[in-house]
């Protein structure tokens, strides 16, 4: 029995559209799975690349590298489901380009998440193929967990409204990282490891977190929206509550170079299918997102400042903000776009046109949720800190200048602290 | 330290990690001091902003302390008393120790239950807020990384609202964060941070239970200083160890995890003799009895399994640290004081009370006094001896003559009519560690005079404790 895939109308469209480009077009379908069935909800078609490849060769790279990229631009609860190519060529002549192109997409994703699918999920991932000469659409599904997988047959029906009555979880949520850098080297590679195993103690502690909806705790298989009239779009908050991981360092005092912190908040969101979604559903997505966006940002930032080149001893860098766009369909489903302290929304809509195939305006943007960071010029160390865990960190900075006179060392690092924490203030009377 | 009165019935125990993180530069001492200093203070707003939670362990309650005692279920206001959220605690109905019969329940009233809270933060927040920055400070120094292991206790009285219980508990929180941070200077060498680890302890009444922070690692011969000045805070005579770790309160559901049984007499109705006094044993031990720890000794090793009894009082009395010794143990040490050939280790041989004392003071490095009978129908004339020595030193005594040995944990006399009861643990059991099953069969139970061979001789080993704290 072969999964079913319950389509957007509006995908149709875009497919049709699609059909009367010449060449092959090949692109990504967006969407959701569960154990029953699974949702499409857009399709993107694969960038132009500066290189075009004359002839009708499927650029494997291209598109993974697109898949890559437009998986940080979906919240929580979409994700690359599969790709789909329109060609004249006959499906039996691309089966096995397509199958290492699903095989190829899913190994780039997943090399990059910060979390582990469990046991009971879906693994499959579709491959759709339209002939533009017969208009005729041959859908198949592969197992990617299994490299031997075979392709096999699977149902692809058009509807409306696919994620009109769709849920959406949201909150808001603090971070505050501090992890400390290796004494004998200092080089961006170093910091960007560093960053990522404290991202992984961090998104550990996320992940075994209580998560509350609408302030309850509900059993895990409890239905979310319980009693609930369909078609009633229902938005949930969420709360999550974590605890420190227990450990017991042998060594509590280590050498260091220097350390990297992570402060402020972020916007997360997930979407949940209509099909009696259950509220362990909602946590797992919700928990997903949040560690994706700032594992997202950090990345983006650490690529942008490579390329920046020098370095300074210390600085601080904004990570961008969140921005959201809605879904040219009906329902609550949006994507996101990152956007750098130093770019205009104008970036964002480009960017979203580029990746996604969107045609918004800065009107449909959805830039509420998260105000861009700032650094202020007052003291360089709170910052924009809401809970200030460890503003001596960078304070020492200031203080250990002056070593000939302790004292004077002593008085400026209390002066310094003095105006962190009054600045701190200021922001926390502000929130 | 906090103080508890254990008369209430239902403790407030919240427990939980916190992180404590900051770059040092450990050139220089009193930055260093200053550092970390702060960082507890931030560790301290943080316990007192609105972010911090309070989880009532096995429930779906969670408590906003600093936020009225706001809480979720809604059902739960703040004005209610505190003992209805033990309605919302899931529970396996099972005693910690054993079974019991519902005629020997246990006469303490303060054997108090327990309401284990976990102590949480809230990450997220009513938004829109500032996206994250990125703050990256290079400079060769230290990095100070650890947790710190909160576990507060308080008691409150019944019928107390659950705001007030959470602000009780916060004060706790607090006061804990300001002991840790006084034990973190206080042992601070260069560049070694000592952990602090919180222990509680159950004073006699009226003090309660009291909640003391030491520095993890450090010895207990290493902290007398701190306990002298302890024993004078809370007025404890200066004899006897009231503070070492082996001393820490086991919460009721906190089982031990070795699988004795501890004292197992406390079930058992005292005899009532005309004038007659009850003088017991006083603090905890452990039942040592043949066939455990996979060795089987039945039919020789009584002797050795008292004197496993008598060595577990004096570890978990904090007296010693080493464990309760094994059979070639003992028989080692007596080859070591010349007492027996090495053939001896390893071999089924009885030991007599001689043996016992020998064994103590190798060890253990007590040392006992020896009381000799020549026939068993003396031992009804030795109830002032025995009712001194519960009461003086309170160690458990080992008996004895003939072919058989056994505890002897208390006396019941009468100093007027001479009457007297043996409270006796009789190391000849053969089986589990069942409580209702050994007080029932008189395994541990009173014995009357006529227990005794009336014409055997018996020797008595009595442990003196050692005046220390």
């Amino acid at each position: 029995m072969g999964r079913g895939y319950i389509v957007e109308d509006t995908v149709e469209r875009y497919l049709s559209k699609l059909c009367e480009q010449a060449g092959p077009v090949t692109g990504l379908l967006i969407g959701q799975s569960s154990a029953q069935r699974d949702f499409v909800v857009m399709a993107i078609r694969t960038p132009q690349s500066e290189e075009s490849t004359a002839g009708n060769s499927v650029d494997k790279e291209l598109v993974s590298e697109h898949a890559r990229q437009v998986s940080r631009m979906l919240p929580g609860g979409l994700s690359v489901l599969g790709v789909f190519i329109i060609t004249d060529t006959d499906v039996k002549d691309t089966l096995t380009t397509l199958r290492q192109l699903v095989f190829a997409v899913e190994n780039l994703i997943s090399s990059e998440r910060l979390w582990n699918p469990a046991d009971d999920e879906v693994t499959d991932s579709v491959m759709l193929h339209v002939n533009t000469k017969t208009r005729k659409t041959v859908c198949r599904t592969f197992d990617v967990k299994d490299p031997k997988s075979t392709a096999k047959p699977a149902d692809w029906k058009y509807q409306s409204g696919v994620c009109s009555s769709w849920a959406t979880v949201s909150c808001c949520l603090n971070v505050n990282l501090l992890v400390p850098l290796p004494h004998d080297k200092t080089s961006a590679e170093n910091m960007a490891e560093c960053l990522k195993e404290g991202l992984k103690v961090w998104a550990h502690q996320i992940e075994s977190g209580v998560c509350l909806i609408d302030g309850k705790k509900l059993p895990e298989d409890s239905e979310l929206i319980a009693g609930q009239r369909r078609n009633v779009r229902q938005m949930f908050t969420a709360q999550l509550l974590i605890t420190s991981k227990d450990q017991r360092l042998p060594d509590v005092v280590q050498l260091c170079g220097g350390s990297v912190s992570v402060r402020g908040a972020i916007h997360s969101r997930a979407f949940l299918h209509s099909n009696k979604p259950k509220a362990k559903l909602a946590e797992k997505l919700l928990k997903r997102d949040v560690v994706s966006t700032v594992a997202s940002r950090v990345q983006m930032l650490l690529e942008e400042e490579n390329q920046s080149g020098d370095k300074q001893q210390t600085e601080q860098l904004c990570l961008p903000r969140r921005v959201f766009c809605p879904v040219k369909v009906n329902g609550p489903v949006c994507v996101c776009d990152y956007q750098f302290s130093d770019e205009g929304l104008a970036e964002v809509i480009d960017r979203l046109k580029e990746m996604l195939d969107i045609d918004a305006a800065e009107e449909d943007l959805d830039t509420r949720q998260e105000m861009t960071a700032e650094v202020t010029e007052s003291s360089d160390t709170a910052g924009v800190c809401l809970e200030s865990l460890c503003e001596p960190a960078v304070e020492l900075a200031e203080a250990s200048e002056p070593k000939k006179n302790n004292y004077i060392g002593v008085a400026m690092a209390t002066a310094v602290a003095l105006l962190a924490t009054a600045a701190s203030m200021l922001y926390l009377s502000d929130a | 330290m906090v103080v508890v009165d254990s008369d209430s019935e239902i403790i407030l125990r919240v427990k939980g990690p916190l992180e404590l993180k900051c770059q040092l530069d450990t050139s220089d001492a009193q930055l260093m001091q200053k550092v970390i200093s702060r960082t507890f203070e931030s560790l301290r707003s943080q316990v007192k902003s609105e972010s911090c939670v309070l989880a009532v362990c096995d429930s779906p309650v969670f408590i906003w302390p600093n936020r009225g005692a706001l809480a979720t279920p809604e059902e739960i206001t703040p004005n209610a008393p505190y003992e209805d959220l033990q309605q919302w605690i899931q529970t396996d109905d099972q005693d910690s120790a054993g079974k019991r019969s519902a005629k020997k329940k246990s006469k303490r009233s303060s054997s108090a239950s327990v309401i284990n809270l976990g102590l949480m933060m809230e990450v997220t927040q009513p938004g829109p807020l500032s996206a994250p920055i990125l703050s990256k400070t290079v400079q060769k120094s230290h990095f100070l990384t650890t947790t710190l292991p909160m576990d507060c206790v308080v008691c409150t009285s019944c019928g107390d609202a659950i705001k007030d219980a959470c602000e009780r508990l916060l004060e706790a929180l607090t006061h804990q964060l300001c002991d840790m941070e006084k034990v973190t200077l206080q042992h601070m060498r260069g560049p070694t941070v000592l952990v602090p680890e919180v222990l509680h302890f159950l004073l006699p009444e009226p003090k309660g239970l009291v909640t003391v922070v030491y520095p993890a690692g450090v010895s207990d011969s290493q902290l007398e200083a701190q306990r002298k000045e302890l024993h004078q805070q809370f007025e404890l005579p200066d004899d006897r160890p009231y503070f070492r770790r082996a001393n820490a309160y086991h919460f009721p559901n906190e089982p031990y995890k070795d699988g004795y049984l501890r004292n197992p007499h406390v079930v058992l109705t005292h005899p009532t003799l005309d004038n007659g006094k009850v003088y017991l044993v006083q603090g905890i031990y452990s039942y040592h009895h043949y066939m455990q720890d996979r060795m089987d000794d039945n039919g020789w090793g009584c002797a050795y399994r008292s004197l496993q009894t008598i060595c577990s009082w004096f570890q978990q009395q904090g007296y010693v640290e080493r464990s309760v010794p094994t059979h070639k143990e003992i028989q080692q040490a007596l080859v070591d004081v010349g007492d027996k050939q090495t053939s001896f280790v390893g071999s089924c041989q009885w030991i007599g009370s001689i043996e016992v004392q020998a064994v103590l003071n190798q060890l253990l490095g007590i040392t006992s006094k020896i009381m000799f009978v020549s026939q068993g129908s003396e031992l009804a004339s030795k109830g002032r001896e025995l009712a001194n020595h519960f009461l003086t030193e309170g160690t458990p005594i080992m008996i004895g003559g003939g072919v058989l040995a056994h505890t002897i944990l208390g006396v019941t006399w009468s100093e007027t009519t001479g009457q007297i009861r043996y409270l006796i643990l009789d190391p000849h059991y053969t089986g589990a560690e069942d409580l209702q099953l050994i007080t029932d069969k008189g395994w541990c139970g009173w014995k009357g005079p006529d227990f005794w061979d009336q014409t055997a001789y018996y020797n008595l080993c009595l442990p003196q404790k050692p005046k220390v704290i």
